[in-house]
């Protein structure tokens, strides 16, 4: 196994869904609100990104648009499209608590996906649109390996600095009084549907650009990559990690995608034992979540400062 | 209460996990890496173990004659579940941990995602069965595959409906990339040749009824019905189509060119009025006798769909890495071309080995055909129609690659 290697797709791919984990850690552990949804968030991203970079549709193309703008626009725009997508599902989703919520936003989610496969007009349909652009790294004199390292991390610290403001803000307390007791909230005077819909919004924001990044690395998107998996993954990444700390979550999102690696990187040389090894992953998965459910390593590790 | 034990099974389990990682990594020298790089599990799991065991019977008879000048080939497998992100990363360890001058046998979508990496860490990519049309434009350069593009299946998909004579043609076609690309294609072939086109319905796939899809089709009555569908949408429709009083013929697509359809649908409904289309090696060829017979003897059995052309993709990297003397995938994309075109025929590993020792130009005829890649790094399909009689398929007609020249 090359370390440097593991190294660097664990870091890469682990603060790309870490950001994820994050913003549903505000949402969810700290908002109250399940999303069931995020797949969506992501994926607006990251279609926002490959439509506004992409060159115009040419030949068997089924696309309309192709803006072929330089990827910063292309960035921005993801942000802002993960934003709307979160406007337009969240004000009429939000009165809705609990595992009505999760219903609904997974029913949006699926409704988004559907649309990204039969609409061909806006994404190739089920083709996607491949050979996505990607930023010239070499102005800075880094490989793309590390540069796309360095552009994950750098937006994980930048989300978690961001989650960490609002939370330790009396805008967060706020929020926190919501979750905890929303008829108290509402009789010291806190708009509730404000607050709960500001926060939803605002952590759709960091998703979309990890969408814009995801379609860099894999210079491809298409409905396939952004199915309810996606959603999951994150999920089972923040109870890992034991919700309501940016820690943990990080910790436990970083792990799963370690745990990945590890296991792919062992490499067979037969198709048989290849074929075992495809099959014992699963088996093994589920033993070790059951394991990290039981001791809650990542939990006590994040939260060991405070209890002492 | 306990944290001490509960640490010391998370540390034994690590250490184990780290030893087994070392001892795999125990790699001989002397040898050439090459990926596999297919799905194991997932929907395309049973392709992506017929390519598999292609190449590594291509692999092991390579390394029986002596292997390569750089030396014997080694595989090394890894499964992508059909998902392009797994596979991306696979990929990428492949080639920076593993060396790989190769990665063979990615589905479609795990291919197109594959371009940029293998374009940029200059390492071939090929696959056997990756028809997607993305690949027509991207391909070409360390970028390969020993199948035809999708578009060839609505060629002759196109001809034969043509040829067959119809008036009227409905499409009933999967909300896939792989159907979809196929059917516009055939559908062009009729529009061309003045075939009323009844109806382009996409559907998709996975409800329980397709009544509403059936309903405009049924109603125009056309002579036959274009059906590019799963195995599962297929047979629903089928049924549904015959019990709404279809009495026309049926052409499908290769996903229902398996014996389970019969089964599955009912023979009566099939017998005497279904075809179905798909890319097919040319069974005469001695090329494709010489690995039926090395398949029934080294793997036991019939070679599956894609399996001859598997075989050649191993074939044609180990005999490229011969003739250009370098061992990496530049070396392989440098020479690639020419060893499939001009020069003596050779038909194994051996005898080409031996005449590039010669000094002399080859040309690999593959167990699937003659291997001429076009500029977008395909080859030129050859395709079988086969017929519904007595509860099973056979073949009506051949169109070679030459009949759509």
């Amino acid at each position: 196994m090359n370390f440097e290697q593991l190294l660097l797709t664990v870091l890469t791919y682990g603060c790309l869904y870490s950001v994820m984990t994050v913003c549903l850690n505000l949402q969810y552990a700290r908002g109250g609100m399940i999303n069931f949804g995020t797949v969506a968030y992501f994926a607006a991203g990251a279609y926002a990104y490959a439509i506004f970079t992409q060159e115009p549709p040419q030949g068997l193309d089924q696309y309309l648009f192709g803006f072929n703008a330089p990827w910063w626009i292309g960035f921005i725009a993801a942000g802002v499209a993960s934003l709307l997508f979160a406007v337009i599902t969240g004000w009429p989703t939000l009165r809705l608590r609990g595992e009505y919520l999760a219903l609904t936003t997974f029913a949006f989610a699926e409704v988004l996906h559907s649309f990204l496969l039969n609409e061909r007009r806006i994404g190739n349909g089920s083709v996607g649109l491949s050979n996505v652009d990607r930023p010239d790294f070499s102005v800075i004199g880094l490989s793309e390996n590390y540069a796309f390292v360095l552009a994950a991390v750098l937006l994980l610290i930048l989300t978690s600095l961001l989650c960490r403001r609002i939370l330790a803000s009396p805008y967060g307390r706020a929020v926190d009084a919501v979750r905890n007791d929303e008829v108290a909230a509402e009789a010291i005077g806190k708009d509730v549907h404000r607050l709960r819909f500001e926060i939803f919004v605002i952590s759709a924001i960091p998703i979309g650009f990890a969408g814009a990044l995801y379609a860099m690395i894999t210079t491809l998107v298409s409905p396939d990559l952004f199915t309810a998996e996606v959603t999951f993954f994150v999920w089972i990444a923040l109870v890992l990690g034991g919700e309501h700390t940016i820690k943990g979550v990080i910790l436990g999102t970083l792990a799963l995608v370690t745990f990945e690696e590890v296991v792919r990187s062992l490499h067979f040389e037969t198709v048989r034992a290849a074929e075992i090894a495809a099959s014992v992953e699963h088996m093994m998965t589920g033993v070790i979540f059951v394991m990290i459910l039981r001791w809650q390593p990542f939990t006590r590790f994040a939260t060991r400062g405070r209890e002492a | 209460m306990e944290p001490k034990p509960k640490r010391s099974i998370l540390l034994k389990g690590l250490i184990a996990s780290t030893a087994l990682v070392v001892t795999s990594l125990a790699a001989a020298a002397e040898e050439v890496t090459v990926g596999v790089l297919v799905p194991l599990t997932g929907e395309l799991g049973e392709f992506g173990k017929i390519v598999a065991g292609g190449v590594e019977l291509g692999a092991n008879e390579i390394n029986a004659a002596g292997g390569t000048s750089c030396g014997n080939i080694r595989l090394v497998v890894a499964d992508t579940g059909g998902n392009p992100e797994v596979g991306i990363r696979e990929a990428s360890k492949m080639i920076e941990s593993e060396n790989a001058v190769a990665v063979l046998g990615p589905t479609s979508g795990v291919m197109v995602a594959l371009v940029d990496l293998a374009k940029r860490t200059k390492t071939v990519i090929m696959s056997p069965y990756a028809g997607t049309i993305t690949l027509n434009e991207l391909g070409g350069d360390f970028v390969y595959r020993t199948v035809s593009s999708d578009l060839g299946d609505g060629a002759a998909s196109g001809l034969w409906l043509k040829e067959r004579g119809y008036k009227s043609v409905a499409f009933l076609v999967q909300n896939e990339e792989s159907t979809i690309s196929p059917a516009q294609v055939a559908r062009t072939t009729l529009e061309d040749a003045g075939i009323e086109l009844t109806d382009f319905i996409v559907y998709n796939p996975g409800q329980p009824s397709y009544q509403a899809e059936l309903i405009s089709v049924l109603a125009n009555e056309p002579d036959a019905i274009y059906l590019a569908g799963g195995q599962e949408s297929g047979v629903t429709v089928i049924k549904e189509a015959t019990s709404g009083g279809f009495e026309g013929e049926w052409l499908f697509t290769a996903d229902l060119a398996v014996p389970e359809i019969f089964d599955a649908a009912g023979a009566d409904l099939l017998n005497g009025r279904a075809y179905v289309e798909f890319a097919d090696a040319d069974n005469s060829l001695p090329e494709y006798k010489a690995f039926e017979a090395l398949h029934q003897e080294k793997a036991g059995g019939d070679p599956g769909p894609f399996a001859a052309n598997s075989y050649d993709m191993i074939k044609l990297v180990a005999l490229s890495l011969e003739a250009s003397g370098v061992c990496s995938g530049e070396g392989i994309n440098s020479v690639i071309r020419d060893v499939s075109d001009g020069g003596e025929t050779v038909s194994s590993f051996a005898e080409g080995k031996a005449a590039l020792a010669e000094g002399k130009d080859i040309n690999y005829e593959g167990a699937s055909g003659p291997l001429v890649f076009d500029p977008s790094g395909t080859v030129a399909g050859a395709y079988t129609i086969q017929k519904a009689e007595g509860g099973e398929w056979v073949n009506e007609k051949f169109y070679p690659a030459s009949a759509f020249e």
